[in-house]
């Protein structure tokens, strides 16, 4: 379960990001941010990964207030949450295997544990055979299903993804979307996009953001700025 | 250790710059730590010589030379007087040069004049004794060994005051190229560290590695200082060995335990490479420590 109450997020430098924003998105709900460049979906991500403070209000994420100063809850927590970068941060110099790997490690799951994991996650992204390729020698569509993979292996309970399909052409967007559909029954998907297709296809819940206020909250929505 | 060699081998530059700067380390506080030891063993050796030696001419006799003795005891303020007769000299002179005949032929008992030696209850009675037996009838010779004593404790103490400081700049010189090059490691793979927190990792977790090649180089810098400072001692020991002719050994008092610094024993050697290593392997490990730390607290806006 994922709680916002009253969050207000302000920079330093005066930038409000976000301005008294409430909700609550369930366990396995599917969920989509929605607004224009600059009005919270990337703050709201970054609070509920833990990477950033509310400088009001109480994020909860799991039962963890995300708040604490404690190291060991936000990294709990964050071994709960598998994050889509927008950038894929995939590691150059490691191979597809070793990329999705990274999140079991930190799990310190057995060896055999992770291969197992790996290549089912791999099946589900559709990059059987590619274990052993590195970045390179990958497509961007590809890159982001690797960055897909390593996000949803290792009972990670929350997927975050920012913009997954932002530099991806039409086809490709829509085969990266199917794989979030695959898992939505069994994890808290949140996806932070501009793109009107997906949103309006999908019919899935649709928070609107307008200037850092929390402008529409639609249960089976469609884009809408 | 696969992944930690493969780690090594991706940044040979960094890993060389590291074993050089541990290895040139390492070597001079080896050298710092058995010359100390060696001085110090030198010192206590000396120490434990006759403070005060008279001998005596030929003609004097033994009546004359234990009236001697007994009116020294007499004074308190000797804590023991041995009487050395000629041929106890005699076999103290045939056992040093047991592997020398033509020297052995030459000396008779006779030739050899007896003396006594004598332990002083305090340094500062040296001085009196000496004097009072300067003025002994039928003596032939004073020998007074505070002054090698004072020369070599202040030496001592001079040398352990200059290892010390130089050891302390070595030390911060060594930490400070670690903690550079562990810096540049870790910038080199910031990325890495930045999603590993992100997924949740624990500073531990993220540190591991660097821990491992810092243990790792620490442990074959020293243990390759120390198979070089074997080698060398290995070919420089006849030479010492012939400069402390006449001296058995060497022994450093610890206290609890006296710890013999040469001829070297199992012992020693061990204990020194224990140290070396421990050392080597905590250095390594506190300067990657230190550098670390700046990049693993988790930064939250």
């Amino acid at each position: 379960m994922i709680q916002f109450e009253n969050v207000t997020k302000s920079y330093p430098l005066g930038t409000i990001a976000l301005d008294d924003v409430s909700f609550a998105i369930e366990p396995n709900e599917f969920t989509f941010l929605v607004g224009t460049s600059g009005a919270g979906k990337t703050t709201i991500l970054n609070l509920i990964l833990g990477d950033l403070y509310p400088s009001s209000g109480t994020v909860i994420v799991n039962d963890i207030d995300i708040s604490s100063k404690k190291s060991k809850k936000i990294e709990e927590l964050r071994r709960r949450i598998g994050v889509v970068f927008q950038d894929f941060k995939i590691l150059q110099d490691k191979d597809v295997f070793e990329n999705i790997a990274l999140g079991l490690h930190i799990q310190e799951l057995p060896i055999k544990k992770i291969k197992e994991e790996v290549r089912e996650v791999l099946s589900l992204v559709g990059l059987e055979g590619r274990e052993y390729y590195f970045p390179v020698q990958l497509s961007a569509g590809e890159l982001q299903r690797v960055a897909i993979a390593r996000a949803m292996c290792g009972d990670r309970q929350i997927i975050l993804a920012d913009e997954p399909t932002g530099n991806l052409d039409p086809k490709t967007t829509w085969d990266i979307m199917k794989i979030f559909k695959k898992v939505e029954d069994h994890k808290t998907i949140i996806i932070a996009t501009h793109n009107t297709d997906i949103v309006n296809s999908m019919k899935k819940r649709v928070l609107v953001l307008k200037k850092g206020r929390l402008a529409k909250d639609m249960k089976k929505g469609g884009y809408e700025l | 250790m696969k992944k930690m060699l493969t780690a090594l081998r991706r940044t040979p530059y960094q890993s060389l710059a590291v074993f050089s700067s541990l290895f040139l380390s390492l070597f001079l506080s080896l050298l710092l730590i058995f010359f100390i030891n060696f001085l110090y063993g030198l010192l206590g050796y000396v120490e434990s010589r006759p403070q005060v030696t008279i001998y005596f001419q030929n003609e004097t006799t033994e009546t004359s030379i234990m009236t001697v003795k007994n009116d020294l005891e007499k004074t308190g303020m000797v804590e023991s007087v041995k009487y050395i007769s000629k041929n106890d000299a005699f076999n103290i002179y045939k056992d040093l040069n047991k592997g020398n005949p033509l020297l052995l032929e030459m000396v008779s008992p006779d030739v050899l004049p007896a003396s006594l030696e004598i332990f002083a209850k305090k340094p500062e009675y040296l001085r009196q004794i000496a004097d009072r037996l300067d003025k002994v009838t039928g003596k032939d010779e004073v020998n007074y060994q505070k002054n090698v004593v004072d020369k070599l404790l202040s030496l001592t103490s001079i040398v352990r005051m200059m290892a010390l400081g130089f050891f302390v700049f070595l030390m911060a010189t060594t930490s400070i190229i670690l903690m550079t090059i562990t810096h540049f490691k870790v910038t080199l793979r910031k990325d890495e560290i930045e999603l590993l927190r992100l997924m949740g990792a624990s500073s531990g977790y993220v540190r591991k590695p660097f821990m491992q090649q810092a243990l790792f180089l620490g442990f074959i810098s020293s243990t390759v200082v120390y198979t070089l400072f074997a080698t060398i001692l290995y070919f420089l020991f006849p030479s010492v060995q012939s400069y402390l002719q006449g001296i058995e050994q060497l022994s450093v008092d610890l206290k609890v335990y006296q710890l013999i610094v040469w001829p070297i024993t199992p012992l020693y050697a061990g204990a020194l490479y224990i140290v070396l290593t421990l050392f080597g392997m905590g250095i390594a490990a506190f300067a990657t420590y230190f550098a670390m730390r700046k990049y693993l607290s988790i930064q939250r806006g």
